[in-house]
């Protein structure tokens, strides 16, 4: 009989509880909060693929956010498509910026590739800004509501919301888990653990790099969509918001970058914090979530810049074992 | 029309002295300690707003209180990078940037909490006086901040060139290893730089705050602009990045002049876009990292 790995089980369960939580939970703030997980978890595993495990730090992923939300947008208002075939156009879109971008932000590594990625996406908000007549300019647009219309991406309970940001995550990370499991993941690794000399190894950076950002502007670019359809408003600032490139790094360092699960754990962490805080002190206190991020971010790096998960594993561990695993298990294991 | 082209020269050159102060900080920590600090800017916020605490509070002119800004900034320097900056060093590149970044990040939303997202200006005696030469016209403010920048530009090349300290510094830039074995305590000097650096942000708020508003946001489009003025002027070059930070404030100048109030930010991320696309390593050429 083949044997079912023990985490699987674990997934499982947590899989069967995320799913019925809005059969529980009614409240319609708690729902959103769940999106909001849902979704910045989605864009924090896009994130990682090429942040976490290539080790690209990115800060600009807000561009292929935007463009996946204009491009449905567009589509949406200017040609009556709907939203599900647009938010695939958006992805595309992202994909096909994603290699002009990247052949320019490639030519520098560390802190410099981070700044020339703001650049990218903060040139693109300033674009769109300017295209009033095609795309609304600075004022945006609101998304007609054709009220319960599965068909255009929009749904009368909130709960649809979340089932669809769901399964956008369970799509990232089924395709983390794949890349994770075949040469493209070796590649990335090798990659993020030092460029050159897995380009001495006979490892076609360039080329893995070009891939795997294509594969993380696509994804980004569907939470794009899946945005701006839940708020019902687009405009350069929303869509283009420098908050979601810092999110999407933020998430998956609290977490664990390079790590399946570690921008699941990162977004449930921050953005429970960030809701606990804001029904405690009201949200009238501007600023408070970025200080509470931040200070959480300095404490990671600081003492635990692996992550939190890993640190939840070691007592997860330290508990079922009462010790935890060696270094050398662990090698022989994986 | 040459005219037009000729005052928006000016405009530009005397802001691009500001750009100066604040990118010579982020390429001096660059190229002595080998971190990119991305809270820079937040510190020219700090510095505005000590100033207009100081002028505010106590009637204090803000290019006075460049004597408070400029040791206070200097103290901050050395702690951060003695508390914070000393335990990544080495680490790669993920703390590295993250540890930076989160620090502007903290900055800029404490200032939010405590001095909520309204402008503070300060109006003193010149701020709105001008010189008129021929037919253009020289604002005071200005002239006198960027007059002011070239001073301390100057005052830290000299600090540079000619002491034993700043001599200290470029070795342990050039080489840390073999500034180590040569005597030099590299986690001093690491220190010196910083505050330095951090000294000519604090600078940078003093002398904006005659003509520019403080708002917690404020130090954001410096320290984009230092970054591309950094990346122009080679990474770690001091006159780099001073000929890059005027180059830019006329760029940015220009494109507000000839294309349109908002343009000035594209125009200045194109000319970085440009320039990584065409010569990465900077226009002075050297390393590309």
């Amino acid at each position: 009989m083949r044997r079912v790995p023990r985490n699987w089980l674990w997934v499982g369960l947590l899989a069967a509880i995320v799913l019925m939580l809005p059969l529980v939970v009614t409240s319609r703030f708690a729902i959103d909060i769940f999106i909001r997980i849902a979704l910045f978890a989605f864009i924090g595993v896009a994130w990682n693929l090429m942040g976490g495990y290539a080790k690209q730090l990115s800060l600009g992923h807000a561009a292929y956010f935007g463009l996946g939300a204009y491009t449905s947008t567009i589509l949406e208002i200017r040609y009556g498509i709907s939203p599900w075939l647009g938010m695939i156009a958006g992805g595309v879109v992202a994909m096909l910026a994603s290699l002009p971008i990247g052949a320019l932000c490639f030519r520098l590594r560390g802190p410099y590739f981070a700044i020339a990625t703001i650049a990218t996406a903060q040139v693109l908000m300033l674009l769109f800004l300017k295209f009033r007549d095609f795309a609304w300019g600075a004022e945006g647009t609101t998304i007609p509501n054709f009220g319960d219309a599965p068909l255009m991406m929009q749904f009368d309970e909130k709960s649809s919301y979340y089932f669809l940001a769901l399964g956008l995550l369970a799509l990232g990370v089924a395709i983390t888990y794949r890349i994770e499991h075949s040469w493209m993941g070796y590649y990335l690794v090798a990659i993020g653990e030092d460029e050159d000399a897995a380009q001495a190894i006979g490892v076609n950076a360039p080329r893995v790099k070009r891939d795997i950002y294509m594969i993380s502007a696509f994804l980004t670019a569907l939470a794009g969509t899946f945005y701006v359809q839940y708020i019902y408003f687009i405009d350069p600032a929303t869509a283009f918001s420098f908050n979601i490139s810092v999110e999407a790094a933020l998430v998956s360092i609290v977490g664990g970058i390079g790590t399946l699960w570690g921008p699941v754990v990162g977004t449930v962490l921050l953005e429970t914090a960030s809701a606990l805080l804001q029904s405690w002190l009201g949200s009238s206190a501007g600023g408070v979530q970025l200080t509470i991020y931040s200070l959480i971010l300095i404490a990671v790096i600081l003492w635990r810049p692996s992550g939190l998960l890993g640190l939840f594993e070691d007592i997860y561990r330290r508990m079922v074992h009462a010790r935890p695993a060696r270094p050398k298990e662990a090698l022989l294991d994986g | 029309m040459l005219e037009t082209l000729a005052q928006a020269v000016i405009n530009g050159l005397l802001i691009g002295g500001i750009y100066a102060l604040v990118s010579i900080g982020v390429t001096l920590i660059f190229g002595v300690v080998k971190i990119v600090n991305f809270a820079q800017g937040e510190f020219v916020m700090i510095g505005m707003y000590i100033t207009f605490f100081l002028a505010t509070r106590f009637g204090i002119d803000p290019l006075v209180s460049l004597a408070v800004s400029i040791p206070v900034l200097f103290l901050v320097g050395m702690l951060v990078q003695h508390f914070l900056i000393r335990r990544v060093l080495g680490l790669g590149d993920m703390p590295q940037i993250f540890l930076t970044f989160a620090l502007s990040l903290l900055l800029m939303n404490v200032a939010l909490l405590l001095f909520t997202a309204n402008y503070r200006t300060v109006h003193t005696g010149y701020s709105d006086e001008s010189i008129h030469l021929g037919a253009f016209y020289v604002p005071v403010a200005k002239l006198i901040a960027f007059g002011l920048a070239m001073v301390f530009s100057g005052i830290l090349w000299l600090f540079l060139h000619f002491t034993d300290l700043g001599k200290a510094m470029r070795a342990a830039a050039q080489n840390p290893e073999v500034a180590m074995l040569m005597g030099i305590n590299p986690h001093r000097v690491f220190a010196v730089a910083f505050g330095a650096a951090l000294a000519l942000a604090g600078a940078a708020g003093s002398l904006l705050m005659p003509f520019y508003p403080a708002s917690p946001m404020a130090g954001q489009v410096f320290v984009l602009m230092a970054f591309v003025a950094v990346v122009l002027g080679t990474l770690g070059n001091v006159t780099g990045a001073l000929v890059a930070s005027l180059m830019m404030g006329i760029a940015e100048s220009l494109g507000i002049q000839f294309v349109g109030a908002d343009s000035g930010l594209i125009v200045v991320f194109l000319m970085l876009l440009l320039t990584l696309a065409f010569r990465p390593s900077g226009l002075a050429g050297g390393r590309g990292r």
